[in-house]
């Protein structure tokens, strides 16, 4: 599909000059960019209004896999060590601590540099559109 | 009574403590989405908020699925 | 008893197989394994053998599958990650497949039992940690250490964060597996109300229809659930993966 028509590109434009095939090609490019940027700010977009359902079971499941390792880890030191009952208090409070920061990681709170700044790029061009 | 029975009670009574957490975390969401619905162009700057209520929240059912583990476990 | 909502996830053995003491039997679990494995080969091979310049239907289905993964994973792990991208594509293959094939009537769903989908999740989570460490040597490990944390708290902070990391492969697998499971439950559940209502008579019959409409509108949700959570799979996958390539946040 894409082959065939970038051959038929090529075919229309063998007759101008190179200049003009230059500048055709630039042209294209920047078309394919604005496809390009709209059409990954719509999959962004999708991505984060999915089904509630889904990203509730999403995020809870976060949540309870952290409390979870945290408590199991906990139990399994106070078996080794004989330190019990402290390491279950302490490992389950520090997976709680982790199962919040899951949730906010997928939440997307808690967000890298270059995605807070693509985010706001987007928002400078909803403004504009 | 013996004692490992009395544990296993013990252990299902402290988990009744998740169940005020629950309550707590109703009350939380349900007025977060009132306030949402309310005004909804505030509701993204207060989601922190909302997830600092839920974890402080949280972590006091979190004490009480502790005690229970450490009754059943420790 | 055929109305029990658990029955349909028992294991039963077609050849047992015994191997030193340990039971290496092959299941009705092993069987829809194969027969996934089978269907999916069988499936792209014969889609993609005209290789036609237009595509065909069945060309074309297979090339939006195609199409939808790898811009999943480039979107997510970059064109870095692309290496990765037959791991990627089999496990989604796979793991969409299981879960329509569990909605045919009389057939078993493997991803509604645990072990698999864990052993599915540490399989990705393992090649996150080789992979890391061989890319990145010890670098890999800077993953649990966040940059920007004040210096007393590194130790405290790399500890939640080797938790969170190690909560992965749980809650990816616990998640795939709760959703079929409970989806299952339901359906049967919902199925069981329909003979045992229709059983009691005329008035029973006609009181049926509302959990048989339940029961329709659950398998049309099923149907989404077994795609959406091949899809979430995926997507996690492709986040891991990138923590591997890129381990520094």
């Amino acid at each position: 599909m894409m082959s065939s028509q970038n051959g038929d590109g090529e075919d229309r434009a063998a007759g101008s000059s190179e200049a003009g095939l230059s500048e055709r090609r630039a042209q294209l490019n920047r078309k394919l960019d604005g496809i390009r940027a709209v059409e990954e700010k719509a999959a962004r977009k999708s991505q984060s209004s999915s089904s509630g359902y889904a990203q509730a079971m999403k995020l809870s499941s976060e949540f309870i896999a952290g409390v979870l390792v945290g408590a199991g880890i906990g139990w399994v030191t106070d078996q080794w060590f004989g330190t019990s009952p402290f390491g279950l208090i302490v490992f389950l409070l520090l997976g709680f601590v982790a199962g919040v920061l899951n949730v906010l990681r997928s939440a997307g709170v808690v967000e890298d540099q270059d995605a807070k700044i693509q985010r706001e790029k987007d928002v400078q061009n909803d403004r504009t559109d | 009574m013996e004692a490992e029975a009395a544990k296993y009670i013990g252990a299902g009574i402290a988990c009744l403590g998740m169940g005020g957490a629950g309550i707590g975390l109703g009350s939380i969401f349900g007025n977060y989405l009132a306030g949402a619905l309310r005004n909804p162009s505030a509701a993204d700057g207060q989601f922190g908020r909302l997830i600092f209520g839920f974890a402080v929240t949280e972590a006091l059912g979190i004490f009480s699925l502790l005690v229970a583990l450490i009754l059943l476990f420790a | 008893m055929a109305n029990d909502p658990i029955h349909q996830f028992q294991i039963q053995k077609i050849f047992p197989i015994e191997v030193g003491g340990m039971d290496f039997s092959f299941t009705n679990s092993s069987l829809f394994m194969v027969l996934t494995v089978a269907a999916t080969s069988a499936f792209l091979i014969f889609s993609t053998s005209g290789r036609g310049l237009v595509p065909s239907r069945v060309q074309s289905v297979s090339e939006m599958m195609y199409e939808f993964v790898a811009s999943t994973l480039r979107s997510s792990a970059g064109t870095e990650g692309m290496r990765f991208f037959p791991l990627v594509f089999s496990l989604f293959m796979f793991v969409l497949v299981a879960n329509l094939f569990g909605m045919f009537p009389y057939f078993f769903t493997i991803t509604s039992h645990i072990i698999v989908t864990f052993a599915l999740a540490m399989l990705v989570i393992m090649t996150v940690i080789i992979y890391g460490f061989m890319k990145n040597g010890m670098k890999f490990l800077k993953l649990f250490v966040p940059s920007g944390v004040p210096g007393a708290l590194i130790p405290l902070v790399t500890l939640i964060e080797v938790i969170s990391f190690l909560s992965r492969p749980i809650s990816l697998s616990v998640r795939l597996f709760a959703n079929m499971l409970a989806g299952h439950i339901t359906l049967k559940v919902f199925s069981g109300f329909v003979v045992s209502l229709s059983a009691m008579g005329a008035v029973g019959v006609f009181g049926s229809i509302l959990p048989l409409g339940m029961t329709v509108a659950l398998t049309a949700l099923e149907f989404l659930v077994a795609f959406l959570q091949a899809y979430v799979f995926t997507v996690l996958t492709c986040m891991y993966l990138n923590d591997a390539i890129h381990p520094s946040h």
